[in-house]
């Protein structure tokens, strides 16, 4: 079986991806993915959404552009959940992909397929973007290594916007060398994203991490497996020479609806754009009223997570709303960063669980509430409010061998050390990579 | 959140609901801003940010040149004589 009939068998078991490449070459040095909301000239891009479908965009994106320079080849679009708004992967309308380890459970969300990409194509490298954990969480329940970087190290050009403020590009891979191989290939400044011109050089000298912080309230409500996986972990850190302290960071605890509200209120900006011209979907009823066709057009494509996103975004900068919700959202924002960086002056990592819990069951998933659903990123909101860089790790694998993931933080712009660490644990902890029969 | 709330929001953000939907809405909206009420805490006098790094202002040469040929990306639009097509203004 050639690599890519390989890959197509795996995408038709694990549902990997909204649509895989026609015709890739065979010739190229190494086989990539990227999410469906990166988009790509040769493949359709349409963000897990239907108001997207026959979405062709006519540019790639900086990092797929980057990683073709690279003599990479794009294999496929990852599935993911629409615009990001899920935690599970299972709101795409394209497909849900099901975990390598159990396929009753979710890869987690939002980049689930590039998770899923990860676990079961071999040397593989998946392309993803990160607003409220969409990096960490799905690569903690795929038992694969997960870097978000930096918010503006790598540019966003040609990411469907959602989240502005938050969104970051980063990487998933089952291997951590391949993590720290593309890093420096996909990062550096690009006059077409401001936000990544202000960044210092990615320097990657092999900084170790001497020092951690666990926060207290990150071990509170942790399912029975998780907590002990992460215990065994702390002992295992200490096994490698590094301290570990327990310290208090009350502030996190807003960081989860700050960032639920952040995201909203700029996703509910962004998809304002996609009303039934231009882009996608374009089959309305042109002698409606420019109100009425727009309504009309986005009530039909958009599915209902992304609606309730749509609607607590534009209630939440709403008259006194705004003060209430978003103003509070942006100053929760600063608190969260400001105590980090106290925790840094003594400190070179935070270190938490990824998830509070294991992989849930489809079943389970559908009956969780979308507060509910949002409650299970509370361990990856704080990194991905403060725009600090993050990388999820396996270690350790539930009674059930479910794979279950910790969370390391640093300071911005420091990926070095977090790099160095993922290295080092994946020659002490013995990781195990699910069984795939095609 | 209430129904009428819920039906003004809707309105300004381009969508509709059936009745039934404007129920279950409310139920699952309101478990979302009940979530929300722990900013409460946060200090009115706290300092914002907008980013969560310092952004550069970078400005280009002021050299003008096309980013991409227009025509181009009309391929992937509905368009009438290079227009864009969409629906009545009035």
């Amino acid at each position: 079986m050639t690599d890519i009939s390989r890959i197509s068998a795996l995408n038709e078991k694990y549902s990997i991806f909204a649509r895989m490449a026609d015709d890739p070459k065979t010739d190229s040095e190494f086989l990539f993915s990227a999410e469906d909301n990166l988009t790509s000239k040769d493949i359709e891009t349409r963000c897990g959404s239907r108001i997207l479908d026959g979405h062709r965009p006519v540019f790639d994106a900086y990092v797929i552009e980057k990683m073709k320079a690279y003599g990479g080849e794009l294999i496929g679009k990852t599935n993911m959940d629409e615009f990001g708004a899920g935690s599970f992967c299972t709101n795409s309308s394209f497909g849900v992909p099901k975990n390598p380890f159990d396929m009753e459970r979710s890869c987690g969300g939002a980049a689930g397929g590039s998770a899923c990409a990860a676990a079961v194509i071999e040397d593989h490298i998946s392309l993803a973007a990160s607003t409220n954990g969409s990096i960490c969480c799905p690569a903690s329940f795929c038992g694969v290594f997960g870097l978000a970087p930096t918010y503006g190290r790598i540019s966003k050009f040609g990411l469907v916007d959602c989240s502005n403020s938050i969104d970051k590009v980063g990487l998933i891979s089952s291997d951590p060398k391949r993590i720290a191989e593309f890093l420096p290939v996909i990062s550096g400044k690009d006059a077409r994203d401001p936000t990544s011109c202000a960044q210092p050089p990615l320097e990657l000298k092999g900084r170790k991490i001497k020092t951690v912080a666990v926060p207290k309230d990150a071990l509170s409500n942790l399912s029975k497996d998780v907590a002990s996986c992460f215990d065994s972990s702390l002992d295992a850190l200490k096994g490698m020479g590094i301290e570990v302290d327990t310290v208090e960071m009350p502030s996190l605890k807003y960081a989860q609806p700050a960032c639920t509200v952040i995201a909203a209120a700029e996703a509910s900006t962004n998809l304002a754009s996609y009303v039934g011209m231009r882009y996608g979907q374009q089959d309305g009823d042109l002698s409606l009223k420019f109100d009425d066709y727009f309504t009309s057009v986005r009530t039909e494509y958009f599915g209902e997570e992304v609606k309730k996103r749509i609607i607590l975004g534009t209630f939440v900068r709403m008259g006194e709303a705004r003060e209430r919700y978003y103003m509070k959202s942006l100053k929760a924002r600063h608190l969260v960063i400001s105590c980090y960086k106290k925790v840094f002056e003594d400190h070179d990592a935070v270190l938490t669980p990824t998830m509070p819990i294991i992989s849930p069951r489809f079943d389970e998933i559908s009956m969780m509430t979308s507060a509910g659903s949002d409650q299970a990123g509370r361990l990856t909101a704080p990194p991905d409010l403060a725009g600090m860089p993050h990388i999820s790790v396996p270690c350790g694998y539930s009674g059930n061998g479910m794979p279950i993931g910790m969370q390391m933080v640093t300071d911005h712009w420091n990926e070095d050390p977090l790099l160095t660490f993922a290295n080092d644990w994946g020659s002490v902890f013995d990781i195990k990579r699910p069984e795939v029969t095609l | 959140m209430n129904k009428e709330t819920l039906t003004r929001v809707a309105k300004n953000a381009h969508l509709a609901f059936s009745e039934e939907d404007v129920e279950r809405y409310c139920v699952s909206l309101g478990e979302m801003i009940n979530q929300l009420n722990i900013l409460d805490e946060v200090p009115k006098e706290e300092a914002y940010v907008v980013n969560p790094v310092e952004i550069a202002d970078i400005l280009r040469d002021d050299v003008s040149g096309i980013f991409m040929d227009p025509y181009e990306l009309l391929k992937g639009m509905k368009t009438y004589e290079n227009y864009v097509r969409g629906p009545r203004l009035l």
